[in-house]
């Protein structure tokens, strides 16, 4: 068994786990982040990607809408490449109460956001597409963000300061020493066990954190509650578009690259159920017809996946004698306080926006347990990527010959390390993905650079299949990259890889399979099951290793 | 314009049906919308490849046989296994006199090796894919060769390895891969490695990089007998090239098909229109069938998106518009229908209903099999319930068959096509008689 020593040991591989990971990092503390899947791969990366200016707390959660403009102004800075700052609307339809409208600007006005009244007619000229007959419109600083960009690079900034980050591996048991945790136990695929050691433990696993506590001995109980999203097939609108209502189902669009998502549902569900969440077609109708009426097009436009996530809510004890109460806001717990358990650390709670300000708060913590005095620098230092500020234009200058569009995407997706990317060998800027322009360069670059184990961690760092046909050809070819320069020594065959990617797909096609969504799953299926026949392979059978290869 | 026959869709099927009805002087016109299936199929024709547990079919013909007991409903089983066996000849009849040479193994199947290296059982496959001296060559065990074209980015010969030494055919055979190149002489202003079949296929069409390919191809393959090659060696002149390449080289060399568009259907779409524009058949190329009317149980007339309120009449009809991707049946949020005229579908409206749980399920997926239902002699039945007697419906919109788990598409698409054809003529002498 092989075992890791370290200072502190972080569970958990989604935004707030990734920057935990980097604060530390930074600060110079040893770390050593383990995940149980891929980055981003949980709740960071299923929600609709609005970079929150706060607007929607500010009627009924004060706190939270100042927690997020504060980290928008931040986010902005130190994660250019990661947002577009569209700007955001809330608009009133007739059927809508109209004091929420003056509520919502009273409450900016508290909280600090600059949010501005506008005619409609304004608002139809910032956004052509919104359906006519809203009566009021308030402009916020509303933006959007790419969480996997946003997770991905944190963690390239960690690994660039020494950092070990393990995906894939689970997280099987927790050393506890007398009265303290002194590391963990866990998997890594396929069968390869690992022993962490190290002063502190972190738990950042969101939802999950309920199940990485009772391993410790301790008691935490998590409320998961359940949100479903749609894309839509277009970038049907520039700006974000939000309801200016009391939240709730299918009250907000979000563009985000190439199409939109319209947000969102809430279901209380058991814990028990949180691996396996379906979306379901009472969800989809209602997203759909409440979308309908902030943008009407979009009855006229493809759907192209739906897809659901967990909020982690947490169980905290209330203020009040023998109350409970659930959190909304982020929660820090010290387990030495709260359980008698030294060594423990729980983050949880709060949300995208946020998970800047819970690795500070979780690191400042760890820092005063281990004695440490370091500062710190997150809100400061920028993303790789976002180091310095580039206008595209220049960018194009220096990559002469290259198109526009290939440029012009991978700046989008990768800032700054463009120049890491593209070189003017054509073979590199060639098209893998043509729906989101992913360049073998990109493909590349991923694989050697950002810790991508399969084609479905590729797709989250490079957005490969993510477009209109969902994998339809580059699905293929992304699997021949991978044979070709990914990791060596698989053990797992390439065509198995294939195989779990288009199932991956599959799991947001089937909810939304009608109209043109089927048309391209028949054609995906032809392709991969009448040409290739995929689906006839047996990989229950190992595989030796290939012999000969390229000459 | 009157028709003896108007057939609405220029795919296998269509093309079949309007060949045969073309060649006993019926006056046909097929109306096609744009490209067809084909140019994304294999460019080998199967005619029932696998039973419902998955188990890969030897002898199809007589597995049919026992089809027409078991499943009266399948498209098989109406038109007959006589008819079947006599469509097939037909094709490949017609192909031949195209210029299309194909590759049969008697009744039984054959197995073509696919870009994934897994094997696909077939009926007919073109001769530079499969034929009875690379069957030989295979049994000898001589060494293979799988090359590719440097950069060439929808095919990865690592991929084929990966798989093709797992195969029990090839136990104990010497596999290697190796690459070609091409830019140093073929001058261009485009990104060559982004090139799709169709631009390195007219490479091979212009002759021109013959000698210089073949160098490239015996230097690459060692001592390799065998030579697998992506399948791009031409379009039109494909027959002289696959020899002289093989001259050239000394080597035996196959065609395996790739990601679309595929050269190997494009060959079959263009040898059955040089058909059927040889026996003086109409093609009617870029316009669509949005409607019509059914008087009394018979389609009076037809209209298109090109001539709007024109009334197209013909004294008999054929829809071969296709399965869901070519739209001859479409889907809504909870409905499925046959656009042209509702005919009577076959198939769950309730959504959920439609797929399978897991995208390669075993079973496949029902949607694959819902399509337009008909009696015996391939006539539908109107939004009203009776039979449309002048209409018929064949290949992939018909209802009852699964293409792609059954490895039949091919073969449906033809028996069908073939057998409404039969049924045209046979009613058209007889009103000639009387």
């Amino acid at each position: 068994m092989r075992t890791i020593e370290t200072d502190v040991i972080i569970i958990g591989g989604g935004a707030t786990g990734a920057g935990t990971v980097r604060d530390l990092s930074l600060r110079g503390i040893r770390a050593v982040l383990v995940e149980k899947d891929d980055i981003a791969f949980g709740t960071t990366g299923r929600n609709h990607g609005l970079l929150h200016s706060g607007a929607r707390y500010a009627v009924n959660d004060l706190e939270s809408a100042r927690e997020c403009i504060s980290e928008n102004r931040i986010l902005k800075k130190i994660a250019a490449h990661c947002i577009e700052d569209t700007g955001g609307l809330f608009v009133t339809l007739p059927e809508d109460e109209r004091t929420y409208h003056d509520r919502l600007l009273e409450g900016c006005r508290q909280a600090g956001i600059k949010a501005e009244e506008i005619s409609a007619r304004e608002a139809f000229s910032i956004e052509p597409n919104l359906n006519r007959s809203i009566i009021r419109a308030i402009k916020v600083p509303d933006g959007t963000i790419d969480p996997f960009r946003l997770a991905a690079s944190n963690v390239l900034d960690a690994v660039e300061h020494g950092a070990l980050i393990l995906t894939h591996t689970r997280v099987t048991g927790v050393i506890v020493e007398g009265t303290r945790v002194a590391g963990i136990t866990c998997e890594k695929d396929p069968g390869e066990l690992i022993n962490i050691r190290g002063r502190l433990v972190i738990n950042a696993a969101g939802v999950w954190g309920q199940h990485i506590c009772s391993l410790a001995g301790i008691e935490l109980t998590m409320y998961p509650s359940k949100g479903s999203m749609v894309i839509i097939d277009y970038r049907i609108n520039g700006v974000v578009v939000n309801r200016c209502r009391k939240p709730s189902d299918g009250d907000i669009i979000v563009p985000g690259d190439t199409v939109s998502l319209i947000g969102t549902t809430s279901k209380k569900i058991d814990y028990d159920k949180i691996e396996y969440l379906n979306v379901d077609d009472d969800e989809i109708e209602v997203l759909l017809r409440d979308g309908e009426k902030l943008i009407p097009n979009l009855s006229r436009t493809r759907v192209l996946r739906a897809y659901c996530g967990v909020r982690p809510l947490v169980d905290t004890p209330g203020k009040q004698a023998g109350g409970r109460s659930i959190s909304r806001g982020i929660v820090l717990i010290d387990h030495e306080e709260r359980d008698g358990l030294e060594g423990l650390l729980t983050i949880a709670g709060g949300k995208l926006m946020t998970y800047r300000l819970m690795a500070e708060m979780a690191s400042d913590m760890t820092c005063l347990k281990l004695g440490i005095k370091a500062e710190c620098s997150t809100h400061k230092q920028p993303l790789p990527g976002s180091e310095t500020k580039i206008s595209p234009k220049k960018h194009i200058r220096a990559f002469t010959g290259i198109p526009e569009s290939v440029v012009g995407s991978t700046l989008y997706r990768h800032g700054q390390r463009v120049r890491n990317i593209l070189k003017k060998d054509k073979k590199n800027y060639r098209i893998i993905c043509e729906c989101e322009m992913v360049t073998e360069g990109e493909v590349e670059y991923a694989l050697k650079n950002l810790n991508v184990k399969d084609i479905v961690d590729l797709r989250r760092r490079t957005r490969i299949g993510m477009g209109p046909c969902q994998g339809e050809l580059c699905a293929y070819r992304a699997a021949g990259l991978f044979k070709e320069l990914g990791p060596g020594n698989q053990s797992v065959k390439s065509s198995q890889l294939l195989r779990d990617f288009l199932e991956e797909r599959w799991k947001g096609i089937k909810p939304v399979l009608w109209g043109d969504s089927l048309r391209e799953a028949e054609f995906t299926y032809w392709i991969y099951q009448g040409l290739f026949g995929l689906g006839d392979i047996d990989f229950t059978k190992r595989h030796g290793p290939d012999e000969g290869g390229d000459r | 314009m009157n028709y003896d026959c108007l057939i609405v869709g220029a795919g296998l099927s269509g093309l079949v049906c309007g060949i045969r009805c073309a060649s006993e002087g019926l006056r046909t016109v097929i109306i096609s919308g744009g490209m067809n299936a084909l140019h994304f199929s294999s460019g080998s024709i199967d005619l029932m490849g696998y039973d419902p547990s998955g188990k890969v079919i030897q002898s199809p013909c007589r597995y049919l046989k026992q089809l027409e007991e078991k499943k009266p409903g399948h498209p098989y089983s109406k038109v007959g296994v006589k008819t079947v066996r006599e469509s097939m000849e037909f094709f490949k009849k017609q192909c031949g006199l195209a210029g299309l040479d194909l590759h049969d193994n008697g009744e039984e199947n054959h197995f073509h090796i696919t870009g994934l290296g897994t094997m696909k059982p077939s009926y007919f496959s073109q001769k530079s894919v499969f034929n009875d001296r690379l069957k030989e060559a295979y049994e000898r065990k001589d060494p293979i060769a799988v090359l590719n074209f440097d950069g060439f980015r929808d095919y990865f010969t690592a991929l084929t390895l990966e798989q093709i030494r797992g195969l029990p055919l090839l136990r104990g055979v010497r596999i290697t891969t190796g690459k070609i190149t091409l830019p140093y002489y073929f001058r261009t202003e485009r990104n060559l490695h982004e090139f799709r079949s169709i631009d390195l296929a007219r490479v091979f069409d212009s002759e021109k990089y013959l000698p210089r390919i073949a160098d490239e191809i015996k230097k690459a393959a060692g001592g390799a007998r065998i030579v697998g090659l992506p399948a791009f060696i031409g379009i039109d002149n494909f027959g002289w090239i696959h020899r002289r390449l093989e001259d050239m080289t000394g080597l035996l060399i196959y065609e395996v098909p790739t990601l679309p568009p595929s050269i190997l259907g494009m060959r079959i779409d263009r040898a059955l229109k040089t058909r059927f524009a040889d026996l003086g058949g109409e093609l009617s190329a870029g316009d669509k069938v949005f409607g019509g009317e059914i008087i009394d149980g018979m389609l009076d007339h037809v209209h298109t998106e090109n001539y709007g309120s024109t009334r197209h009449r013909s004294r008999f009809y054929v829809f071969s518009t296709g399965s869901f991707f070519s739209g001859g049946i479409r889907s809504e949020f909870n409905k499925i229908e046959e656009p042209i005229l509702k005919l009577r579908m076959s198939g769950s409206q309730e959504r959920s209903k439609w797929y399978s749980e897991s995208f390669f399920d075993k079973k496949g997926h029902p949607f694959l099999s819902y399509g337009v239902d008909t009696g015996k002699t391939l006539n539908p039945y109107g939004a009203d319930g009776k039979t449309v007697k002048n209409l018929f419906c064949v290949g992939s919109i018909l209802a009852g068959y699964d293409p792609i788990r059954e490895g039949s598409g091919g073969g449906v698409a033809i028996s069908t096509g073939y057998y409404a054809a039969g049924k045209i003529i046979s009613a058209r002498k007889k009103a000639d008689l009387a």
